[in-house]
C-alpha cells in the first residue's frame, strides 16, 4: 500500500455510498457504522499514503496513476491522479473532519427520518471531495467539483419537508452554478489554447508564454469565477448562510471545512498560471479582501449562531484568497487546515448546543449554557479563541502568516484592511461565545431543559479541540521534522521556492494586539449577558446598523434583479412560447391539416365514374407532361 | 401485308371506344365490357408489334395470352361483385352505389 493506491481513499467511501444507498435502510442501525467504517478506512489509508509520500522523496509532479480514457483521432483523454503536498494537506483535512463529522452525526441525527440516506450522501461527498483534490487534470476535477455540488444540494435540502430548506438548496445550487459555468468556460478556453486538460502541462504552457496574455487573463478570470462560486466569495456569498438550513454536521463538513475550500484549493493548484496571467492575483486579493471585510460586518449583527459561523466561514475563506493573491499558497493552505479544524469544531459545537437546547439556535434564547454543557462550552471556547487568533492556538499562526504575506503589496493597505477584518473576527467570535455560554439565561424554559450531549458527540469535539489548539504548531520546522516532514508546513507546501518559516515579531505582536482588541471590545459590550451597550451601539447609527443587519441588501438586490430582469425576460419568452410556438406553430399546423381535410373531402364523391374520369385525366396529364419534358 | 399503322389506328379506336364506355356508361356490366374493349386494344397492339418487329420472337403473343387470362379472372371477380350489388340494391347502376364517401 503506497501512494499509487491513493485512489482507494475515494473508492472506499464511493463503494460504501452504493451499499448504503441501496441497502442502508435494511441494515442494523441503518448502516451508520458502515459509514464511519468507510471514512475511518480512508483516514487510516491516508497515513499509509503520507508515509509513502514522505519516503519517496522530492518530485515535482508525482503523478502516481495515469489511465487512458479515450483515444478518438487526435483527441487523447487521460485521467490521472496526483499526490503532492497540497493534496496531502487536503487529504489530512478531509479525512479527519469527515471522520469526526460521521461519528458526531450518529448522535446528532439519531431518530431522524432518512438516517441511512444521510450517511450514504456523506460517503459520496467524501469520495468526490477526495477525488477532487487528487485529480491531475481539469476534467476529472470538474466532474468531482459537480459531484460535490450535488452532495451539497442533497444535504442542504435534507429536510425537504421544510420549504426554507428546499429554497436554500436551490439557492446554493443555482448560485454556485453561475460560477461553475465560468469554470467550465475557463477549462474549455485553456484546452483550446494548450490542447490538454492536464494541470501540469497547462502550467508549463502558460509559463513558456505560448498563450496570449489577454487570452490567458480572460480564461483565468473564468476559472476564478468557479472558485468564487464554490468558496462563496462576494458577490456569490449569499448561498452559504442560507445553506445552514441543512443538518448541522453537514454545515460543519461541507459548508465550513471541506467543500467551500474547493475554490481555495483550485486557486492554489492553478496559482502558477494565475501568477503568469497578469492582473489576476490583484483580482484575487481584492475579492478576498472585500469578502473578509463585508462578511465581517455581516457577522456582527446576526443572532442565529449558525449564521454567525457561516459569515465567519466566508470571511476566513476571504483571508485564504488574500494569501493566494499574495502568491503564498503555503499560507493559504495552512489557514485552510487550521480553519477546517476550528470551524468544524465550532459548527459541531453549535450542533451540540442546538441538540442540547432542543433546536434553539437564536442567541436571544440562549445564554449561560456553560454550566449545563461543560464539555461543549469548553471546546467551543477553544474554537472561538482559535478563530479570534489568540496565541498559541491554531488560528493565530495561520492568520499571522497571511498578514505577513500581505506585505508583498506595497502601501500596506491590504495589511491594514485585513487587520481590521481580523479585529472583527475576534469581536464576533467573542460575542458568539459570551451570548451563548456566559451570562444569564435569556429564556429560562429553554435553559431548564438543556442537557449535555452524549459522548458520541462530545468525543469528536474534544478531538477537534485538541487539533484546533495544536495544529498551528506545525508551522515550525522543528515540529514538522519531528512529525517526519522535511520542515514546517510553509516549507512543505510551497511549490516553487521553499521558504523557511521565521516569525516576524512585530507582526506577531501586532496580530496578538488585533485579537486582544477584538476580544476586549466584544467582552466589554456583551459581558454578563447585558445587551444595554450593544443596543446603544446599534442605536448610535440606526441606518448603518440596519444596513449591516440586512446584509448590505445583497439578497434584496438579487431578488430585485431576478424580479425585473429574469422574470421580465421570462415573460417575453413565455409569451413567445404561448402565442408563437404553441398557438401558431403547433396548434396552427394541426388546424391547417383539419381545415384542408374539410375542404378536400368533397372530392370523394363515392361515384365510380368520377374516379374513372380522374384516372383518365391523370393519364392524359402525365402523357402531356411526358411529351413536354421530352420535347 | 397490312401495314402496322392500320393495326395501331384500329387499336387506338377500340381503346378510345373503351374509355368512352367506361366514362359514359352507368351500368356496371357495360363498364366491364368497355374495360374488356380497352384490354383487347392493348392485346392487339402487342400482337401487331410482335409480328412486325420479329416474327420469330413470340413474347408479344405470350403477353396477349396473359392479358386474356388476367381479363377473364378480372371479369369473373367483377361480375361477382356486380351480382352482389344487384342482390342488395336491385340495380346495377354505379351512380346509385355511392355510399362509400365522406
Amino acid at each position: 500500500m503506497g501512494a499509487e493506491q491513493a485512489w482507494l481513499l475515494a473508492a472506499v467511501p464511493a463503494g460504501m455510498f452504493v451499499v448504503l444507498a441501496l441497502f442502508g435502510r435494511l441494515l442494523p442501525r441503518k448502516g451508520d457504522f458502515l459509514g464511519v467504517l468507510a471514512i475511518g478506512t480512508a483516514f487510516v489509508l491516508f497515513f499509509f499514503v503520507l508515509h509513502d509520500f514522505l519516503h519517496v522523496g522530492e518530485s515535482n509532479w508525482p503523478v502516481v496513476r495515469d489511465i487512458k480514457w479515450s483515444d478518438i483521432g487526435s483527441f487523447h483523454l487521460r485521467m490521472g491522479i496526483v499526490v503532492d503536498q497540497i493534496t496531502i494537506v487536503m487529504f489530512a483535512v478531509i479525512t479527519t473532519v469527515a471522520l469526526m463529522v460521521n461519528v458526531f452525526s450518529i448522535g446528532y441525527m439519531k431518530g431522524e427520518p432518512r438516517y441511512w440516506w444521510f450517511f450514504a450522501v456523506l460517503q459520496l461527498f467524501a469520495a468526490s471531495m477526495l477525488m477532487l483534490v487528487m485529480a491531475d487534470n481539469l476534467l476529472l476535477l470538474y466532474i468531482s467539483w459537480e459531484l460535490v455540488g450535488v452532495c451539497s444540494f442533497l444535504l442542504i435540502g435534507f429536510y425537504w419537508e421544510k420549504r426554507s430548506a428546499t429554497e436554500a438548496a436551490k439557492k446554493a445550487f443555482i448560485t454556485t452554478r453561475v460560477g461553475d459555468v465560468g469554470l467550465l468556460i475557463g477549462i474549455i478556453l485553456l484546452y483550446k489554447a494548450t490542447g490538454t486538460f492536464n494541470i501540469r502541462e497547462i502550467i508549463d504552457h502558460a509559463k513558456s508564454g505560448d498563450i496570449g496574455s489577454t487570452y490567458l487573463f480572460v480564461s483565468m478570470c473564468f476559472v476564478f469565477l468557479g472558485a468564487m462560486g464554490k468558496s462563496a466569495q462576494v458577490p456569490f456569498h449569499v448561498w452559504l448562510p442560507d445553506a445552514m438550513e441543512g443538518p448541522t454536521p453537514v454545515s460543519a463538513l461541507i459548508h465550513a471545512a471541506t467543500m467551500v475550500v474547493a475554490g481555495v484549493y483550485l486557486t492554489a493548484r492553478m496559482l502558477p498560471v494565475f501568477e503568469v496571467a497578469h492582473g489576476t492575483t490583484l483580482i484575487i486579493t481584492i475579492v478576498g479582501l472585500v469578502t473578509a471585510l463585508l462578511t465581517g460586518f455581516m457577522a456582527l449583527a446576526q443572532t442565529d449562531i449558525k449564521k454567525v459561523l457561516a459569515y465567519s466561514t466566508v470571511g476566513q475563506l476571504g483571508f485564504m484568497f488574500v494569501a493566494l493573491g499574495c502568491g503564498r499558497p503555503d499560507a493559504a493552505m495552512f489557514h485552510l487546515m487550521t480553519h477546517a479544524f476550528f470551524k468544524a469544531l465550532l459548527f459541531l459545537g453549535s450542533g451540540s448546543v442546538i441538540l442540547g437546547t432542543h433546536h434553539n439556535q437564536e442567541m436571544g434564547k440562549l445564554g449561560g449554557l456553560w454550566k449545563k454543557m461543560p464539555v461543549t462550552g469548553t471546546t467551543f471556547l477553544v474554537g472561538s479563541l482559535a478563530l479570534a487568533g489568540v496565541v498559541p492556538l491554531a488560528g493565530f499562526w495561520s492568520k499571522d502568516e497571511i498578514l505577513a504575506a500581505t506585505q508583498t503589496w506595497s502601501g500596506g493597505w491590504v495589511t491594514i484592511l485585513l487587520g481590521f477584518a481580523a479585529i472583527m473576527t475576534a469581536f464576533y467570535s467573542t460575542r458568539l461565545f459570551i451570548r451563548t455560554f456566559l451570562g444569564k439565561p435569556l429564556d429560562q424554559q429553554v435553559y431548564d431543559h438543556t442537557h449535555e450531549s452524549p459522548a458520541v458527540m462530545t468525543l469528536p469535539l474534544v478531538f477537534l479541540a485538541i487539533l484546533a489548539a495544536v495544529a498551528g504548531l506545525v508551522v515550525f520546522n522543528g515540529v514538522g521534522r519531528a512529525l517526519g516532514f522535511p520542515g514546517g508546513i510553509t516549507e512543505f507546501v510551497f511549490l516553487e521556492e521553499p521558504e523557511r518559516y521565521h516569525i516576524v515579531w512585530s507582526l506577531a505582536g501586532g496580530s496578538v494586539v488585533l485579537a486582544v482588541v477584538g476580544i476586549f471590545f466584544g467582552a466589554w459590550m456583551y459581558w454578563g449577558g447585558s445587551l444595554v451597550r450593544s443596543t446603544r451601539a446599534a442605536e448610535f447609527q440606526p441606518r448603518l446598523y440596519e444596513m449591516i443587519q440586512r446584509k448590505f441588501y445583497f439578497d434584496e438586490l438579487y431578488q430585485g434583479m431576478i424580479d425585473r430582469v429574469v422574470l421580465g425576460f421570462s415573460f417575453v419568452v413565455s409569451w413567445f412560447d404561448r402565442y408563437v410556438v404553441n398557438d401558431t406553430g403547433v396548434d396552427g399546423s394541426a388546424q391547417m391539416t383539419g381545415y384542408s381535410g374539410f375542404l378536400l373531402k368533397h372530392l370523394q364523391t363515392g361515384k365510380v365514374p368520377n374516379y374513372a374520369m380522374g384516372i383518365a385525366l391523370g393519364v392524359v396529364a402525365l402523357a402531356a407532361a411526358g411529351l413536354v419534358v421530352r420535347g | 401485308m397490312v401495314p402496322l399503322d392500320n393495326y395501331l389506328v384500329l387499336s387506338a379506336i377500340i381503346f378510345s371506344i373503351g374509355v368512352y364506355g367506361v366514362l359514359a356508361r352507368r351500368s356496371a356490366v357495360l363498364i366491364l365490357m368497355s374495360v374488356e374493349l380497352m384490354l383487347n386494344a392493348v392485346s392487339l397492339n402487342f400482337v401487331a408489334f410482335a409480328a412486325y418487329l420479329d416474327p420469330n420472337r413470340v413474347a408479344g403473343a405470350i403477353f396477349a395470352i396473359f392479358v386474356i387470362t388476367v381479363a377473364a379472372a378480372e371479369v369473373g371477380l367483377a361480375l361477382a361483385i356486380v351480382i352482389r350489388l344487384f342482390r342488395n340494391r336491385a340495380t346495377a347502376n354505379v351512380d346509385e352505389a355511392a355510399s362509400l364517401k365522406w
